[in-house]
């Protein structure tokens, strides 16, 4: 079942999907968060949302910001309160289009 | 499985109350444990050639160096009291050779047969070296020869087990072109194959070729060895080819098996009907049914489930409906995929009352809803925009560890975002990663996307 999900997402979109798996060497101040020098996207998108979840970092009253610390703003173009909405657009912003 | 929660229920008893529903007491439905009778051990009848030394098998060998499964083999031999039978010889071979080369196993056979000249090698000795030369990461047949050749120049010719076997341990190994050429060769020598491992093999082609390239070799096999597809040969291409909607194909295939003398039986008409009922023709699935009823041939379960499951999915689902109560005329009794098609389609229409009352009834006759059943509720009610009914029986399913399906969790997604409840929606995508519901890719592609619309339909002043 599941082989056949992923080779349908990969003949529907194969760029979309590269874009989204395909590892690619990180600018420093993302390496420094992550701590590798290589990720896909999808990957640092993991990291960053299980590093809110165990910094306890969603603002008590509005689940849906989030109160950054000084490493999260350090990659979040040094924003105070990020929407959760907005994440996966300002994680992209580390992941520039054009490559090789 | 979890149980839908009470509180799920008054949503419904406006409707409930006109049908007078029988009462059940709730905490008994859908915990009745399916006992599987202990039928376990028969399997082991079906292989007599792996006996009790197969406890050893993982301690038996700590390497695949050869000088010292001979040393081994020498001291069992020197320390056995009478003279183990040949299942022994059979299963220490095996277990050597399910680590090791096909050259070594081979060699240890020779080391065998001169230490303990009493042991002769017996056909299932040479099978256990044909499986694995099959298996074996050599792309090309000579380890199959090997074998083969030794088998032969000692006596023993191939068979159709033997046959069987090797095609069986090729196609696992995903080299069905090898196996049709190993069969070519083998018919043409020895032994041609069964009608199962012919079907099989078949059956795998279906899956790694092109239709063309399958017909090819059915016509190969009949021309030069008159080996003839039977029934079962046609109802698997026919399955094949409903699987890829292509059913002017079908009928074709059909034709071609009456003209051979074949008189369609339940399992092709059931395929048929399937095909139909993947492309929403109901129509033409209930043209099917009236032909199996002309034909004399009784519909079965799985007939009824097919058709109801094609009428409600067209969305006519009085005549889904019309069926249900056929079926059970018929005396067969209504399962969770029934009703979970039934569902399906009743969501389909917008009623998501009439699907949760078909649960009511569906417990009420001590059947328990499936993971299907779980993922057509939830995305009816996110689609009926009854979020916190939805939200509930989510809860429920996460309690029960039910997988979510790719729809049921785009559609919770997208109501969640639409409601602004964005940490909520994480949550689910959390849920749906965590119990590998779907890839971590499927799962984050459907979040993003929802996301990106949320903030073009904020933009429009359209969600929270």
């Amino acid at each position: 079942m599941l082989p056949q999900r992923m080779k349908k997402a990969i003949t529907d979109n194969p760029k979309k999907l590269s874009n989204l798996i395909d590892l690619v060497n990180l600018p420093s101040t993302l390496r420094e968060f992550v701590g590798q020098s290589q990720t896909s996207r999808l990957g640092c998108f993991m990291r960053v949302w299980s590093y809110i979840k165990t910094n306890n970092l969603q603002d008590s009253n509005n689940k849906n910001v989030v109160i950054c610390d000084e490493k999260l703003k350090s990659i979040l173009l040094g924003k105070a309160r990020v929407e959760l909405a907005e994440l996966p657009d300002l994680i992209k912003l580390h992941f520039p289009k054009s490559r090789k | 499985m979890g149980k839908i929660p009470a509180s799920l229920r008054p949503a419904i008893s406006a409707t409930s109350l006109l049908k007078n529903p029988p009462v059940i007491p709730k905490d008994q439905l859908g915990k009745v444990p399916i006992k599987r009778n202990p039928t376990q051990p028969s399997h082991k009848i079906l292989q007599p050639q792996q006996p009790q030394p197969q406890h050893n098998q993982r301690t038996l060998f700590k390497s695949r160096d050869l000088t010292e499964a001979k040393k081994i083999y020498t001291s069992f031999i020197s320390t056995a009291k009478a003279p183990p039978d040949i299942r022994f010889h059979n299963s220490f071979l095996q277990s050597y050779a399910s680590i090791s080369t096909v050259d070594d196993s081979i060699s240890l056979l020779h080391h065998m047969i001169k230490t303990l000249p009493a042991f002769s090698p017996d056909r299932s000795t040479y099978h256990i070296l044909l499986t694995q030369s099959c298996k074996s990461p050599d792309p090309s047949l000579h380890p199959v020869h090997q074998t083969l050749n030794l088998m032969v120049s000692n006596g023993l010719k191939p068979n159709q087990v033997t046959v069987d076997l090797a095609v069986r341990a090729l196609c696992s190994a995903g080299r069905e072109d090898d196996a049709v050429l190993l069969v070519k060769e083998l018919s043409l020598k020895h032994c041609k194959p069964d009608t199962f491992t012919y079907n099989f093999l078949v059956k795998c082609l279906c899956k790694s070729r092109e239709l063309n390239g399958v017909y090819s070799f059915i016509d190969e096999m009949r021309d030069v060895f008159d080996v003839k597809p039977d029934l079962v040969t046609y109802t698997i291409l026919i399955d094949n080819v409903c699987n890829s909607k292509n059913l002017r194909e079908a009928v074709r295939l059909v034709g071609v098996l009456r003209d051979c003398g074949f008189k369609p039986d339940r399992f092709v008409y059931n395929t048929v009907m399937k095909g139909y009922c993947m492309l929403n023709k109901g129509g033409e699935a209930v043209g099917i049914y009236n032909q199996m009823r002309d034909e004399g041939v009784e519909p079965d379960l799985v007939t009824y489930n097919t058709l109801i499951f094609g009428l409600s999915k067209c969305g006519r689902m009085g005549d889904a409906k019309k069926f249900l109560r056929t079926m059970v005329d018929a005396g067969y009794v209504p399962d969770a995929v029934t009703y979970t098609s039934l569902m399906n389609g009743l969501c389909r229409d917008g009623d998501v009352l009439g699907a949760l009352v078909l649960l009511e009834e569906m417990e009420a006759k001590g059947c328990s809803p499936n993971t299907c059943t779980y993922n057509t509720l939830l995305y009816g009610l996110c689609k009926a925009r009854m979020l916190e009914k939805g939200l509930e029986l989510y809860g429920v399913m996460k309690e029960g560890n039910i997988q979510l399906e790719t729809a049921a969790y785009a559609t919770l997604v997208r109501a969640l975002c639409k409601e602004g409840r964005v940490a909520e929606a994480y949550e689910v995508f959390d849920y749906a990663v965590e119990s590998k519901s779907l890839t971590d890719v499927a799962a984050y592609t459907t979040l993003e996307s929802t996301l990106k619309w949320l903030k073009k339909a904020r933009n429009q002043g359209l969600a929270v």
